[in-house]
């Protein structure tokens, strides 16, 4: 740097110039900034803001300080069910999910032929929209549908899973799976391929099994893919609606109301959208805090050197 | 340069634009209509209303916008906070205390013009009425009724229903109706008001206040639940957004023998099903029966800029030549007494029963007894009265909880 006084000639041309790469960087920003002030900034700031008011859409919101969250603590009958039932929904789904997009990503890329093919069918789901996916699982899962049909047929005697308040987070939670494990199996598939085959063939040599060279060498150098795949889908399943919405508008009784639902709910069926607003605010300060967790938890199984 | 010159020439345009708008205010004038709309049948009934304000005022374009029954209640309060609201909006009596206030008062416009609101039943302008300011013309009022499969009467060999008949004879009906998967009646939860009033039962106290535990809201609940549960003459529904919709679909498929609703559903039944349709009123309690019933009409939004046109529109809308098509097409019930005979005489010609089980039910009709919060007492019925039918609680527990849900 000191070296000669070259630098310090050319260091003013930089500097200009880097002002106006910023100026155009900005200007391409800008349709994705403006998107973002808009239909993000802007919101989450207002639904703050409604979070303290009582609003029932017909009339100004009223100021009403901390009601809407000392209600939602202290005297809301089924908000703690509601939390429950989002963690409980999140921990059983976030597991089965990794487990099986791991599951069929291991195994599609062990295949020898058609790997493209079961890419494709796998992922197709995801890209469906998940409405139309819950309302064609309803009329499997519906009393007297297509599943208890099955059964019947099979005289197999199972309650049904939308009637049953122990079982109809179940049924949510196989449309989740079904819909999506095939995004994260997409991650995995292609994280997988990554691998140098040189490692593999080194513990081959060495005299490592199919299990250990799994164990040891594939899934610790695809775990940053799997942390992003984890953080990801622990994410929308905390937000999870569309298939509480189609299924079982989180009955029968509060067995599988979410606070994504119960936020709709409130502020589209029941018309108080700072009761709402409050409640989106735990969630959001819920998903802030189980993905610092994760972050913090990542050190321990996370492996970035390559 | 030849940018600046572009530039100009948009801005020219633009400032043109709002004086042509300023221009045409005398003219031609665009009016929105917010309405529900469940089918395309239904559609291309509201449809031709539009094209019939068109005909007598052609300086009035209507544009329709429908969303179904569940969404257009969901839009409504966001399209009010959002200064978005239609000029003419559709309101139903049931929630007319809930959104009255972003409707203009008819009051003055209806002294004023001398328009004659008598010719109307009376129930329904009282239903569309807060504290007797009238908020929108009603085009349609009817009563629940109990809809039944003649041709699995007749199969089954068991007497019609007549009016007058009690929640025994009722029972009695739908067990021999059930057999080999068939079922004689449809439940669905949201059906809890209309029949406990005929019961004779109420479910609010004196004040109008949600009173959904007391003993006898509690017992009407056990009397449905156990249709479910104990004689199993109709089947279980699960919580979800459409069991009104499920409940309908298995009686056009022939599945369910008996089920509620009221006239407006005609106009899809007459098409859906391929049996005889035949009519009865609810049944009774020990005492008379009491009928509850409901209606729609046509209010102008508060917020709008064309209220003398919406005005003339929705006079239209309520006319008689529009009752009557409404009526004859089986959309509804027509709010003008003088037009009524063209839903039994047109729409439901071919339904046993429907003029005696009408009349019945409008001599016996009761108020339609709600909450301003009844939107959210319907959505708690949906979700928790499954529990009851499935036997997981008891049907007390169930009231408990919808009554502290609904009152907090």
């Amino acid at each position: 740097m000191s070296q000669t006084s070259e630098p310090l000639a050319t260091s003013r041309r930089p500097t200009s110039m880097a002002r106006r790469e910023a100026g155009t960087a900005i200007l391409f920003l800008l349709p994705s900034l403006i998107g973002f002030l808009a239909f993000m900034l802007f919101p989450i700031v207002a639904s703050l803001g409604l979070s303290f008011t009582n609003w029932s859409l017909l009339a100004p919101p009223s100021f009403v300080g901390l009601a809407n969250f000392q209600r939602l603590f202290t005297t809301d009958p089924i908000f703690f069910t509601i939390l429950g039932n989002t963690l409980f929904f999140t921990a059983e789904y976030l597991v089965l999910n990794i487990v099986i997009s791991i599951g069929l990503a291991v195994w599609i890329s062990s295949l020898k032929i058609g790997q493209r093919w079961f890419r494709v069918i796998f992922f197709m789901p995801t890209f469906t929209p998940t409405i139309a996916v819950s309302i064609v699982w309803l009329l499997i899962f519906t009393p007297g549908g297509l599943m208890d049909y099955v059964l019947d047929l099979l005289q197999v005697n199972f309650p049904n899973l939308l009637l049953d308040p122990n079982l109809a987070m179940q049924a949510v939670i196989v449309v989740t799976l079904w819909a999506s494990v095939g995004y994260n199996m997409i991650l995995f598939n292609a994280a997988l391929d990554l691998v140098p085959q040189s490692y593999l063939e080194a513990a081959k040599i060495d005299g490592a099994n199919a299990w250990q060279r799994f164990w040891y060498i594939r899934l610790p150098m695809i775990s940053p893919t799997i942390f992003f795949g984890t953080v990801m889908t622990a994410i929308t399943a905390l937000q999870v609606f569309d298939q509480i919405f189609v299924l079982t508008s989180g009955g029968p009784g509060s067995s599988t109301a979410t606070l994504g639902y119960a936020i709709y709910q409130n502020g589209f069926q029941n018309y108080q959208m700072g009761y709402a607003s409050s409640m989106a605010w735990v969630m959001f300060v819920l998903i802030m805090m189980l993905t610092g967790f994760q972050f913090w938890l990542q050190r321990k199984w996370v492996h970035y050197d390559s | 340069m030849r940018t600046l010159t572009r530039l100009t020439a948009i801005a020219l345009l633009g400032a043109a634009l709002p004086l042509q708008a300023a221009i045409a205010q005398d003219e031609p004038v665009t009016l929105t209509w917010t309405m529900w709309s469940g089918s395309d049948a239904e559609t291309a009934v509201w449809r031709h209303l539009a094209d019939m304000v068109t005909e007598q005022h052609p300086d009035i374009t209507i544009d329709l916008q429908t969303a179904s029954w569940g969404d257009y209640w969901t839009r409504l309060p966001v399209q009010a906070a959002s200064g978005q609201l239609g000029d003419i909006v559709a309101m139903q009596s049931l929630r007319a205390p809930n959104f009255y206030q972003i409707l203009e008062p008819l009051n003055e416009r209806i002294d004023g013009d001398g328009f004659d609101i008598d010719a109307f039943d009376s129930s329904i302008v009282g239903g569309l009425s807060v504290d007797d300011t009238v908020y929108a013309l009603p085009y349609d009022v009817g009563p629940w009724m109990i809809f039944y499969n003649k041709d699995r009467f007749e199969e089954a060999g068991v007497e019609l229903p007549e009016p007058g008949w009690t929640i025994e004879d009722f029972t009695e009906k739908a067990q021999a109706l059930t057999s080999d998967g068939n079922y004689g009646f449809g439940f669905y939860p949201v059906d809890y008001a209309m029949f406990s009033s005929a019961l004779g039962v109420d479910y609010l106290d004196e004040d109008g206040n949600l009173a959904l535990n007391s003993p006898e809201a509690v017992g009407a609940a056990e009397t449905l639940a156990n249709l479910v549960t104990e004689q199993e003459v109709a089947p279980v529904v699960a919580s979800g957004p459409d069991s009104g919709t499920i409940t309908s679909g298995r009686f056009d498929s022939g599945n369910i023998a008996m089920y509620v609703d009221g006239p407006w559903v005609m106009v899809n039944k007459a098409q859906d099903v391929d049996f005889e349709i035949g009519l009865a009123p609810l049944p009774r309690g020990e005492g008379d029966l009491e009928a509850v019933t409901a209606g729609s009409g046509f209010g102008i939004a508060a917020t709008s800029d064309n209220k003398d046109a919406a005005w003339r529109a929705i006079q239209v809308l309520t006319g008689p030549e529009a009752l009557e098509y409404l009526g004859s097409e089986g959309r509804a019930l027509p709010a003008r007494t003088a037009q009524q005979a063209s839903w039994f005489d047109v729409a439901a010609a071919d339904v046993y029963g429907a003029r005696e089980a009408l009349e019945y039910s409008l001599e016996h009709s009761a108020t339609y007894e709600i909450t301003s919060n009844w939107n959210t007492v319907e959505n708690l019925m949906n979700q928790y009265f499954p529990l009851a039918l499935t036997g997981n609680q008891s049907p007390q527990q169930v009231m408990d909880t919808i009554q502290s849900l609904a009152t907090q």
